[in-house]
């Protein structure tokens, strides 16, 4: 290792020349700046505290993501998860002579002489007394949950009639406040006679059309 | 600039620029943002933790969780990948950090994203288990065992409530069993405290298409 | 071998700059003791590197035991890197550089009374009280007490304790150049300057908004990552590009660099640098503009690394110096990396890419490559070169010297290779959704395995160093001096 340079002494010092900046070089960090400024203008979404999605450009104001709509299962399973887990589980099967599983559930799924309207009949006003469901007999008691809005009692059902293999058409909140309408004179938990006894309503699967009574 | 002054003016300056956009704007903006009331259940979102799963951050913070597992969902205009791996039905936004203590990002994915965790494993046993041992339960796993949250001991009388179920080489010997520490609980009740699917004004979730 | 600039220029007060060995002499003790401390540090933090690459490979290694798993000894690892090894020698490099740009003896004026010693008695503690900082912090977070924030896991009474002792000796620098007896400042010296102002407000922002007094969580992220950022750029990088401008021109004895280019790469590093954390968030709940100010910022970054790289690249060269001098030569190198963190850098900010490895070992690969390339490989030069001159004696094993630069390198090439193809790779294997993550992690093992190759390489290099410096420091002279090494 060379340890002579650091006791020689320079003869001028640590002059500093002053050759011009190449031309190009030049042009190139001009065109970075105005990329930047351009890349900046276009996606940051108005420079709005509540657009966090960068190609949302909304200059005229009211955020790029209004009005988009939200998922009734997504909605329902949280719903599910703060009022039915309890009983019912996060996987539905229920607790084995206690409560009743939702997978394949007639009630659930309206099969047989099951129609939507007693799935949201007794979720409205509760079931009590013996009943069976997919063979099994039980002997409990539903509470009833007319205090849900329709919104979210149509959510619920929506999301109990996808997940775990389940497999049936979505139920609409306009069904729920007819269906609640209907049984606004209800004051007790059905019985699984009481509510058999009532006719099958099966709503039609396009929306908007008069349901089917069975 | 040599004068000390001119010079330290200046760095202060242009320093300026940057602590403004990312220190100031966000104490000032995003620090000052307030939960927004929940329709469905009269609540607010973000819902407010319950004490376990405010103990359970620190424990999160302790053994740090941070550097192996992120907790953000990004942006879709960046990537859809994390929100169609099902990490979350919406990306993350900086409301959905209001209730925490610290806001653990993360920045490296050597584990999965655990923002919304307690939708995708709601059930605490499964956490326990895999606490403990995490190979037996997500073969290939990077996770170190946490066997330190847990405790070996005599089963007195009955086996108790909480006691993991293990299996093969992991399960203690005969007359024993494994029970989580309250440590262990703190954490699995804030892992089930990590969710992010309700929606915000910022953030509404969008609708996924025909059911399945 | 840095020298007082010749009388025509000095300041218009009238006093000649200080001879070299008086200036060597007053900052010889805290200089020694920091970068003493910093190279032991440097070696334990690449044994924790070490470890923590294994534990990659095989999770049951030291498993069982909670202090020693993952999540504990990588922040210490990464925390003593920074705090340990690379801030504590950028102290040294800056007080010593400063000292002898300036022409002033630490403490100026003062000289050998009684104010000269009380200062250099509160230096001295206050580089004890840094080391004291770091080893309490990290058998804290070693303990289970560590914040969770990234970077600053370090409890609020340490972080408190290594701001203090960073002020002590900070200031010291600034006034430095306020007292200078030498003319025309330098380019180096605005560096210092900045570079000393910049961490005590980096730090200490950081440690209140994100530890002392935390803020509502919602706002964490951005600050946590301009962080990140800024201590990188604004106090680390600068401290390394002042060592290589003040000494790469002196000691391959050529007419340096051009004055505008570098006005112009200093300030562009100042206004771009605080911006660089933005590329760990792309894409993170922040509002829309602050993601795109990032993607704009990491570009942007790639013009002052150019003209600084262009300026000190530049400068005409003769080979014999070069194959001969390390430190010239870790100035080089640390140079080419700094290109290469530019470019990676400018790569991770553009979106689609970003989507793509964010979270990977590519992001990580980065600011590794920034803190072990762009930063260590000058202060290893600044460290070669300062210590003869400290000691008055050539003191260095070239032998052991020689093998450090190799084995750094090699090293270092073969971990940021590593992480950058592993990175890539398992981002696009992410990017599918069908694919597991479970099989994602068994694709990145063969990555992991040779990256434990390369932090063994690291840590014997370290080790190496960590030979080199007791023996100088406990007065070997030189064995087995070979010329043309």
């Amino acid at each position: 290792m060379n340890h002579d340079h650091h006791i020689h002494q320079h003869e001028n010092g640590t002059e500093e020349t002053n050759r011009p900046l190449s031309p190009w070089l030049v042009g190139a960090f001009m065109l970075s700046l105005c990329w930047g400024g351009f890349y900046l203008a276009f996606n940051s979404g108005g420079f709005r505290q509540d657009v966090y999605e960068s190609n949302a450009v909304n200059w005229a104001g009211g955020g790029a993501q209004a009005a988009a709509p939200v998922d009734p299962k997504v909605v329902g399973k949280r719903l599910y998860t703060q009022n039915c887990v309890v009983c019912h589980q996060p996987t539905g099967m229920g607790v084995a002579g206690q409560f009743p599983p939702l997978v394949g559930s007639e009630y659930v799924l309206s099969q047989g002489n099951m129609g939507e309207n007693h799935l949201v009949m007794l979720v409205l006003n509760g079931l009590q007394g013996h009943f069976m469901v997919k063979g099994q007999a039980y002997n409990n008691a539903m509470v009833p949950w007319k205090q849900l809005s329709d919104e979210q009692i149509a959510d619920i059902l929506t999301y109990i009639r996808s997940d775990w293999g389940n497999n049936a058409p979505a139920i609409t909140p306009d069904f729920v406040t007819q269906i609640r309408k209907e049984t606004a004179a209800t004051t007790d938990s059905y019985t699984q006679e009481q509510l058999m006894a009532m006719p099958a309503i099966k709503p039609a699967t396009v929306p908007g059309s008069s349901p089917v009574k069975k | 600039m040599h004068r000390l002054p001119t010079l330290l003016s200046g760095i202060f300056l242009v320093f300026l620029a940057s602590w403004l956009g990312l220190v100031a704007y966000p104490a000032l903006q995003l620090g000052r943002l307030t939960p927004v009331a929940d329709a469905d259940n009269g609540g607010t979102l973000p819902p407010v933790y319950g004490g376990q799963a405010i103990a359970g951050q620190r424990i999160y913070a302790m053994e740090g969780c941070i550097s192996c597992h992120s907790q953000q969902v990004r942006q879709t205009s960046i990537t859809s990948s994390d929100v169609e791996r099902g990490w979350g039905v919406r990306p993350s936004v900086a409301r959905d950090y209001l209730r925490d203590s610290t806001a653990f990002l993360g920045s490296r994915r050597l584990g999965q994203d655990l923002s919304n965790i307690g939708v995708r494993r709601p059930d605490a046993k499964w956490h326990f288990v895999h606490l403990y041992h995490p190979s037996a339960v997500c073969d290939g796993s990077l996770m170190p065992c946490f066997s330190d949250l847990f405790l070996v001991r005599k089963i007195q009388g009955q086996r108790s409530d909480e006691a993991l179920d293990l299996t093969g080489a992991d399960a203690p010997k005969e007359g024993y069993e494994v029970i989580p520490t309250v440590e262990a609980k703190n954490l699995v009740a804030y892992l089930l405290s990590l969710r992010h699917d309700y929606p915000l004004p910022e953030a509404p979730i969008k609708k996924t298409g025909p059911a399945k | 071998m840095i020298h007082a600039t010749l009388p025509n220029q000095q300041k218009d007060s009238g006093l000649k700059p200080v001879d070299n060995r008086s200036i060597d002499a007053s900052v010889r003790l805290p200089v020694i003791i920091l970068f003493g401390n910093a190279v032991h540090w440097l070696v334990i933090a690449s044994l924790l590197s070490l470890i923590v690459s294994i534990k990659l490979i095989a999770p049951g290694f030291l498993g069982g035991i909670s202090f020693l798993n993952y999540g504990r000894l990588a922040p210490m690892a990464r925390d003593l890197m920074l705090y340990g090894w690379a801030t504590q020698a950028a102290m040294a490099a800056g007080i010593w550089l400063m000292a002898r740009l300036c022409g002033c003896p630490l403490g100026g004026d003062k000289g050998d009374g009684l104010g000269g010693m009380l200062l250099r008695t509160l230096i001295i503690s206050a580089t004890i009280l840094w080391n004291l900082a770091v080893l309490l912090g990290t058998l804290a977070i070693f303990a289970g007490y560590s914040t969770g924030v990234e970077w600053l896991e370090y409890p609020h009474w340490a972080s408190s304790m290594l701001l203090l002792s960073f002020l002590l000796i900070g200031i010291w620098s600034i006034l430095l150049f306020d007292r200078r007896r030498t003319g025309r400042a330098e380019v180096a010296q605005w560096y210092l300057v900045a570079a000393f102002c910049c961490f005590p407000w980096i730090y200490g922002t950081a440690n209140l908004l994100l530890v002392w007094k935390p803020i509502q969580a919602s706002a964490q992220g951005p600050i946590q990552s301009w962080y990140c950022g800024s201590l990188l750029a604004l106090w680390l990088l600068p401290v390394a590009l002042a060592s290589v401008y003040a000494l790469l021109p002196r000691l391959l004895d050529c007419n340096p660099n051009r004055r505008h280019l570098a006005t112009l790469g200093f300030w562009m590093l100042l206004l771009i640098g605080g911006w660089n954390g933005m590329d760990r968030l792309i894409g993170g709940p922040l509002p829309a503009w602050m993601t795109s100010a990032g993607v704009v910022a990491g570009v942007l970054f790639l013009i002052p690394v150019f003209i600084i790289s262009i300026n000190l690249l530049g400068m005409p060269r003769n080979e014999t110096i070069v194959s001969s001098n390390f430190p010239v030569r870790f100035f080089l190198m640390g140079l080419y990396a700094l290109v290469l963190v530019g470019v990676i850098g400018a790569l991770d900010s553009l979106p689609d890419f970003s989507g793509v490895v964010r979270f990977t070992a590519f992001t990580e690969a980065k600011a590794q490559l920034w803190i072990l390339g762009a930063v260590s490989l000058p202060l290893f030069g600044v460290l070669y070169e300062a210590l003869p001159q400290l000691l008055g004696r050539e003191c260095w094993c070239s032998t052991l010297s020689g093998r450090h630069y190799i084995i750094t390198l090699v090293g270092l090439g073969m971990l940021i290779a590593l992480m950058l193809l592993g990175g890539l790779f398992t981002g696009i294997a992410l990017t599918d959704p069908t694919v597991s993550f479970l099989n994602i992690t068994s694709y990145s093992y063969p990555f992991h395995l040779m990256e434990c190759v390369a932090q063994l390489l690291l840590l014997i290099a370290a080790l190496i160093l960590g030979v080199n410096i007791t023996r100088s420091l406990a007065g070997d002279y030189l064995l087995n001096k070979q010329t043309g090494k």
